[in-house]
C-alpha cells in the first residue's frame, strides 16, 4: 500500500516540474502508459490473497484517477500559459493608421436632390423627367408664358432653332407631366433636373444649374396645403422646427404666386450674416396652378386646383453647407466632392 | 422703383409711419424693398458764416477759420481749397455723426486747435452723380442769403429724404409710376391717396396743323401736342429734389417736366423744340438703317427694325429710347411739341439692348404700360408746362391710332376665394381691401364683382383678385395644411432605380460623383464623340466657342476634370458621372468612369488596387452585376469605335449581346501627354439607357452545393495571340456541367517560354450537384479537357 502512495507521489512531483506541455506528455506516457510505473503496480496483485486484492486494485486505479486528473489540471494551467505567451507575443500597434478602404461620395446636388426625392416619395409623389434638349412648347407656351416675355428672349434662352431650347426650367417637365395626365385627376409629381440660362457664370450664378419642381393637381387642392408641403420640405432639408412664411410674388404659370422663405436654419431666426439679419432665408417660389395651365394641359380648371413650387438645388446645397461659389458644383475639385460623404 | 419718402407724401399722409415701417409692410404685400437709403446724412449741423480765413503756419494747403454758427464763433482747420472769407458754409460741430459713422472731434491739426469741420456733400454721403465739379472739389457753399445758425441743414439743403428702393415683380410694372404705387401705399396702409387733378387739362388750344404719322404698328398710339409759347429756366427745387430722389438730374424746367410726368404716370415723354421741326410733321417708321447722333452726342447704328422717329424725312429720335440731337430743348426754346406714344416693348427691348442704351424712357416701355397712361401724361403736362413752365398758346391734341379701351370687370365668389386659399375670411374684409385698392367691388350674395383701374392691367381673372385679397390681408394666417385627395403610390422608376444602384455601387467601390457642364467645344464633339449616334446638337447664338454644343458624350467633359484635378496635385482621382447625352432629334443617358492613379492603397500595409484596365473592367462587371447583366453576357472585343482618346490595344468595346455597351480602356498616351493626365488614367463609358432595353437577371435561389469539390491547377503553354476567354470557353463546354468554376491564376511570357508563347495557368474547380466525384470520373473529364484545348487552341501542358 505504501508503495502505492510512493508511486504516486512520485507522479505528482513529475507534473508539478513539468513546464511545458512537451515535458507534461512525457510525464504522462512514462507514469500512465503501460509500462509505467502504475501500471507495474499491477503486478504485484499476483502476491496479494483474493481478500487483499480487490481493496489494493482499487487503490491503484485511485492512485491512476488522482495522477490523471492533476495531469489534466496542468494541462490546461500550461496551455493557458502557452496561449497567454502566445498572444503577447503577437501583440500589435494598435494605433497604427488603418487600412485605407475608401469609399467615393455623391455629389452634394444628388444628395439635395435624392433626400427630396426620398421626402416627396414617402408622400405619394412620383419622379417625372423629361429632356434638357426641349420644345419651345413644354417650356414657354404651356407655361403660360408668352411670345412676347423677355425670357423667350435668345438674350436669356440657349435656343437650337426656333422651336427648340434647352429648357430654362424645370415646369418643362412639369408640363409634361400635366400632358402625360391627360386630365386624370389627382397627379403628385417631383421634376428635379438640369437647367440652362444665358447667364455669366460668377460666384452665384451659372448658365447651367439644377432645380427640382413639384406639382400636385386634384379636387380642392388649397394654397394652404402648398405652405403644409413646403414646411415638411423645410425640416427635411434645413433639420427640424424650421418656420416658412409666404410673400406675394409673380410666376407666370402660377396665380397666386408666392415667394417662400424658411426661418434661418444657421441662427434659428434670430439674425446672423447668413440671413443677412433678417432671420429668413428665400428659398423656393410657388403658387397655386394657373387655370390656363391646367386648361392647356386639358384639365378642367373648375373642377381641380392645383399647387406647383420650385428650388434650386444648388441654393439649397449652398446655404446648408454654406459653399460660397456656386462653380464649385461644376469644377469637380477631389477635395470639394471629398466633404460631402452623406446628406446630413 | 425709386420711393421717395418725401415726394410720397405729396400724396399720402405717412404720419406716425417710419420709413421703415412703410418697407416691411409694402415687402409683405408683394412690392419687396430691397433697400433703404438716406439722400443724406448727418447730424449736429449748422449753417455757419466764414468769418476769418487765414493760411495754416505749418501746412501748404490747409486753412485756420473762424466760422460764427450763430450762438457762437467756432475755430476751425479746413483742407478744401475753396474756403474763403465771407462764405456761408455747411458746419458739422463737434459731436456730429456724418455719413459712414465719422465722427467730429475737438482736434488739434499740426498744433491749431480745431472744433468741428467745414462740410462737403459728400461727406454728408450725398451720391457724387448729384454733384457739380465745383461741388467735388471742395466745401459746398450756400447762396448769400442762406441763415446762419440755422440748424435743419439737411431739409434746408432738400437733402432730408429717404429712398425705398422696391423691387418689383413683372406683373406689377403700374407701380413704376409714383401715383400707382402712391395708390399702393395708402392701400397697404389703409389711408387717402390724394393725387393731382389734371383730367381733360388737354383738351384745349386752337387747331393744329401739325402732322402725326406712323408707318408700323409697332406704335399703334401716339398723342401729340404743340405748346407754341413756353419759357425755359430753372425747375423748382422741389422739382429737382424729387427727380435726384429718383435718380434723374436736373436740367431746366421743360425738360424737367417731361421726366417728372413721367415717374409720375409711368408714360414716357419726349419734348421736341418745335422750332427744329421745320415741317411740322413727325412719322414714326421702323424700315431704315442709317447712323444717327442721339442726345447723349453719340452716333447710333440705327437698323431695320428699330423704331425711328422722322420730320421732314430725316430721323430725329430713337423712338422710346432717347431723342435726337438736333430737336432738343435748350434754353433758348421758346416752343415746343409734346409726344406721348405707346412703343412696343419687344421692338424697344431688343434696340435698347443692341445700342446699349438702357434709359429711364426705354425701361418704362419694356416694362409696358398702361392704357389710358398716354393721355394723362399729356394732361399732366399741360398742367405744369402752365405752371411752371409758362406755357400758353396750345394747338389741339393731334393723334394717330385710337385709345380703344375698355374698363375689365372680374367677378369672384367668396367660397372658391376661401376654397382656393384654404382660408376663411369674411366677405366685409375682402370687400374692405378690394375698396381700398381702388377695385370697387360691387357684391351679390356670395358672389362680388371689381371693377379693374386702367393701370391694374394685371389683374384679368378671379385667381388674380384672390391674390389681391391675401396679400393684403396677410399670408401670415394662412394655415398649414397637407392634401386631403385620394392615396397615391410614390416609387422610382425603373432606370430612376438603376441611376440610384450605380450611385450605391460606384461610391461603394470608392468612385466620387461628378456633375459637369452639358455644353461643350466643337473639338470636344469632333474628338469626342465616341459611340456617335448623330449630329451634335447645336445653339443657335452661343455665348462662347467653349460652349456652342450639347454634348454627344460624357468623356470631353470628364477627360478635363481628371486635369484639372492633376493640375491640382490631386491623386488617385476615380471618378464617375451619370448624364443625358444627346444628338439631333435623339437622347442616350450614359455612365462615364474615369479612374487614376491607384484606387486603394497603402504603403504601409502593403496593399494596392491600382487605377488600370483590370481594375476598372473589375469595377464595369461589378457594377453590371448590380444591374442585373452578368459578366458571361459581356464580351470584350477589338475598340473600333475610339483610337484617339484611347490607347487602342489596351482598351475595348464592351457588348451585351449584339449590341455595344460601351467603350473601356486605357487613355491613349498622346491625350495623357496633351490633357496633363496621370499615366495609365483609364475611362469607360457605358449606355445606362440600353440596360433599361434588355432582360436582366433576377436574383433567384439556387440550393447550395452538397458534394465536395475537387480543383485540379494546369498551365498551359499556347501562342501569345490566344485569349483567355477562349481558353476558358473551350474548358466550359468540354468540361460541360462538372466545371463550375475556372480561374485564370497566373500568365507569364519570357525566358522560360519560347519566343511568340506565353503560359497561362488555370485552375478548374470540378463538382457535381448530385454525388461525390470519384477520382476516375475527373480525371476523365480534365483528360477531355486537355485534349480539346491542344486541339482548338493549339494549347500544350507546361513541362
Amino acid at each position: 500500500m505504501e508503495k502505492v502512495e510512493l508511486v504516486k507521489q512520485e507522479a505528482l512531483n513529475a507534473i508539478e516540474q513539468c513546464t511545458t506541455l512537451e515535458q507534461l506528455n512525457q510525464v504522462r506516457v512514462t507514469y500512465l502508459g503501460k509500462k509505467g510505473p502504475i501500471q507495474s503496480l499491477m503486478t504485484l496483485m499476483k502476491n496479494l490473497s483474493a481478500e487483499e486484492k480487490p481493496a489494493f486494485g482499487a487503490e491503484v486505479n485511485a492512485c491512476k484517477q488522482a495522477v490523471a486528473a492533476v495531469l489534466e489540471e496542468k494541462k490546461t494551467d500550461l496551455e493557458q500559459k502557452a496561449m497567454d505567451e502566445r498572444l503577447e507575443k503577437e501583440k500589435i500597434d494598435v494605433t497604427l493608421p488603418a487600412m485605407p478602404l475608401k469609399n467615393g461620395t455623391l455629389h452634394p446636388l444628388t444628395l439635395v436632390t435624392q433626400e427630396m426625392e426620398d421626402l416627396f416619395i414617402s408622400m405619394g409623389y412620383s419622379i417625372g423627367e423629361g429632356p434638357e434638349v426641349e420644345l419651345d412648347l413644354y417650356n414657354f407656351e404651356r407655361a403660360n408664358i408668352p411670345a412676347d416675355h423677355p425670357a423667350r428672349d435668345m438674350q436669356d434662352t440657349f435656343y437650337i432653332n426656333p422651336e427648340v431650347l434647352l429648357r430654362t426650367h424645370t415646369t418643362a417637365i412639369q408640363m409634361r407631366e400635366l400632358e402625360k395626365a391627360g386630365g386624370k385627376l389627382p397627379l403628385k409629381v417631383i421634376c428635379p433636373g438640369k437647367v440652362y440660362r444665358r447667364d455669366d457664370d460668377d460666384a452665384t450664378h451659372s448658365h447651367q444649374f439644377m432645380q427640382c419642381e413639384g406639382l400636385v393637381v386634384a379636387e380642392n387642392i388649397t394654397l394652404a396645403d402648398l405652405k403644409g408641403t413646403l414646411s415638411y420640405m423645410a425640416d427635411r432639408m434645413f433639420g427640424k422646427g424650421r418656420d416658412i412664411r409666404f410673400r406675394p410674388s409673380y410666376f407666370q404659370f402660377t396665380e397666386p404666386s408666392v415667394e417662400v422663405d424658411v426661418s434661418c436654419h444657421m441662427c434659428g431666426g434670430k439674425g446672423c450674416p447668413v440671413c443677412k439679419g433678417t432671420g429668413w432665408i428665400e428659398v423656393l417660389g410657388g403658387g397655386m396652378v394657373h387655370p390656363n395651365v391646367l386648361e392647356m394641359a386639358g384639365f378642367d380648371s373648375k373642377k381641380c386646383s392645383g399647387f406647383a413650387f420650385g428650388v434650386g438645388v444648388e441654393r439649397v446645397a449652398m446655404l446648408k453647407y454654406g459653399v460660397d461659389d456656386i462653380r464649385n458644383f461644376y469644377i469637380n475639385d477631389a477635395r470639394f466632392l471629398k466633404m460631402f460623404d452623406r446628406f446630413d | 422703383m425709386r420711393l421717395s419718402i418725401n415726394w410720397l407724401k405729396e400724396y399720402v399722409n405717412l404720419d406716425g409711419v417710419t420709413p421703415e415701417q412703410l418697407a416691411d409692410k409694402l415687402t409683405v404685400a408683394g412690392l419687396e424693398v430691397e433697400g433703404i437709403e438716406k439722400v443724406a446724412e448727418g447730424t449736429n449741423l449748422v449753417i455757419g458764416e466764414v468769418l476769418t480765413c487765414k493760411a495754416h503756419p505749418d501746412s501748404d494747403h490747409l486753412h485756420v477759420t473762424t466760422v460764427n454758427v450763430g450762438d457762437e464763433v467756432l475755430n476751425i482747420v479746413c483742407g478744401a481749397p475753396n474756403v474763403a472769407a465771407g462764405q456761408k458754409v455747411i458746419v458739422s460741430k463737434v459731436g456730429a455723426k456724418l455719413a459712414g459713422g465719422f465722427e467730429i472731434k475737438p482736434a488739434k491739426v499740426r498744433g491749431v486747435e480745431s472744433n468741428g469741420m467745414i462740410c462737403s456733400l459728400s461727406e454728408l454721403g450725398v451720391d457724387k452723380k448729384w454733384q457739380t465739379e465745383e461741388q467735388l472739389s471742395g466745401i459746398y457753399v450756400f447762396e448769400n442769403d442762406a441763415p446762419v445758425g440755422e440748424t435743419k441743414v439737411l431739409e434746408y439743403l432738400g437733402l432730408d429724404d429717404t429712398i425705398l428702393d422696391v423691387g418689383l415683380t413683372p406683373n406689377r410694372a403700374d407701380c413704376n409710376a409714383m401715383w400707382n404705387i402712391a395708390r399702393e401705399v395708402a392701400a397697404v396702409l389703409h389711408r387717402e391717396v390724394k393725387l393731382p387733378e389734371c383730367a381733360g387739362a388737354s383738351n384745349c388750344g386752337t387747331p393744329t396743323n401739325f402732322k402725326l404719322a406712323s408707318t408700323t404698328e409697332k406704335c399703334p398710339v401716339f398723342v401729340g401736342k404743340v405748346v407754341n409759347h413756353v419759357k425755359v429756366g430753372p425747375s423748382p427745387k422741389w422739382m429737382q429734389n424729387y427727380l435726384h430722389s429718383y435718380g434723374v438730374k436736373s436740367i431746366n424746367n421743360v425738360v424737367d417736366i417731361s421726366n417728372y410726368v413721367m415717374i409720375e404716370t409711368g408714360q414716357p415723354l419726349h419734348y421736341y423744340d418745335l422750332s427744329k421741326l421745320p415741317h411740322h410733321e413727325i412719322t414714326v417708321v421702323d424700315d431704315v438703317d442709317m447712323t444717327m447722333q442721339a442726345l447723349d452726342g453719340i452716333d447710333y447704328e440705327i437698323k431695320k427694325g428699330d423704331l425711328l422717329i422722322t420730320t421732314g424725312g430725316v430721323p430725329t429720335g430713337i423712338a422710346g429710347i432717347m431723342g435726337g440731337e438736333e430737336s432738343k430743348i435748350d434754353e433758348n426754346t421758346t416752343s415746343i411739341f409734346i409726344e406721348a406714344a405707346a412703343f412696343n416693348a419687344v421692338s424697344i427691348r431688343n434696340t435698347s439692348r443692341r445700342l446699349g442704351l438702357a434709359t429711364e424712357a426705354a425701361s418704362h416701355f419694356i416694362k409696358g404700360l398702361e392704357p389710358l397712361s398716354q393721355i394723362k401724361a399729356v394732361d399732366r403736362s399741360v398742367q405744369l408746362l402752365t405752371e411752371l413752365a409758362d406755357a400758353s398758346e396750345f394747338e389741339e391734341n393731334v393723334m394717330v391710332g385710337t385709345i380703344d379701351y375698355e374698363q375689365k370687370t372680374v367677378t369672384e365668389t367668396l367660397t372658391h376665394c376661401n376654397t382656393l386659399l384654404g382660408t376663411d375670411f369674411k366677405m366685409e374684409d375682402v370687400l374692405k381691401v378690394l375698396s381700398e385698392l381702388n377695385l370697387n367691388p360691387v357684391q351679390d350674395g356670395d358672389s362680388f364683382t371689381c371693377t379693374i383701374p386702367s393701370y391694374r392691367t394685371d389683374l384679368n381673372i378671379r385667381e388674380d383678385i384672390d391674390e389681391e385679397i391675401i396679400r393684403l390681408l396677410g399670408y401670415d394666417g394662412l394655415k398649414k395644411t397637407l392634401p386631403t385627395m385620394e392615396a397615391t403610390v410614390g416609387e422610382l422608376t425603373p432606370v430612376q432605380k438603376a441611376r440610384r444602384t450605380v450611385r450605391n455601387t460606384l461610391t461603394g467601390l470608392g468612385l466620387s460623383e461628378t456633375v459637369t457642364y452639358t455644353l461643350v467645344s466643337e473639338r470636344a464633339v469632333d474628338e469626342g464623340s465616341l459611340m456617335s449616334f448623330g449630329d451634335a446638337v447645336e445653339l443657335a447664338s452661343p455665348m462662347s466657342e467653349e460652349r456652342r454644343y450639347v454634348r454627344t458624350a460624357i468623356l470631353p467633359k470628364m477627360i478635363e476634370c481628371l486635369a484639372y484635378n492633376t493640375a491640382h496635385k490631386n491623386e488617385n482621382v476615380n471618378l464617375f458621372e451619370i448624364s443625358a447625352v444627346y444628338a439631333v432629334g435623339d437622347a442616350q443617358e450614359r455612365i462615364g468612369i474615369a479612374m487614376s492613379g491607384n484606387l486603394q492603397a497603402s504603403k504601409l500595409h502593403k496593399m494596392t488596387v491600382v487605377s488600370d484596365f483590370y481594375s476598372l473592367k473589375g469595377v464595369l462587371e461589378t457594377l453590371l452585376k448590380q444591374l442585373g447583366v452578368t459578366s458571361n453576357r459581356l464580351a470584350y472585343k477589338e475598340n473600333t469605335e475610339d483610337c484617339l482618346n484611347f490607347h487602342p490595344y489596351r482598351s475595348a468595346c464592351v457588348y451585351l449581346g449584339k449590341e455595344l455597351l460601351g467603350v473601356m480602356g486605357e487613355l491613349h498616351p498622346q491625350l495623357i501627354k496633351e490633357m496633363g493626365l496621370p499615366k495609365g488614367a483609364v475611362y469607360a463609358e457605358i449606355r445606362l439607357d440600353l440596360l433599361m432595353e434588355v432582360k436582366l437577371s433576377k436574383v433567384k435561389f439556387k440550393p447550395i452545393a452538397k458534394y465536395p469539390s475537387v480543383k485540379r491547377d494546369i498551365a498551359l503553354v499556347v501562342k501569345s495571340d490566344v485569349q483567355a476567354a477562349s481558353l476558358s470557353a473551350v474548358i466550359s463546354k468540354a468540361g460541360k456541367a462538372l466545371v463550375k468554376n475556372i480561374e485564370v491564376f497566373d500568365v507569364y511570357e519570357g525566358e522560360h517560354v519560347e519566343a511568340g508563347y506565353k503560359s497561362v495557368a488555370l485552375s478548374i474547380l470540378y463538382q457535381a450537384d448530385d454525388h461525390t466525384l470519384t477520382d476516375a470520373e475527373i480525371t476523365a473529364v480534365h483528360t477531355s479537357i486537355l485534349t480539346a484545348l491542344e486541339k482548338q487552341c493549339g494549347a500544350v501542358l507546361r513541362g
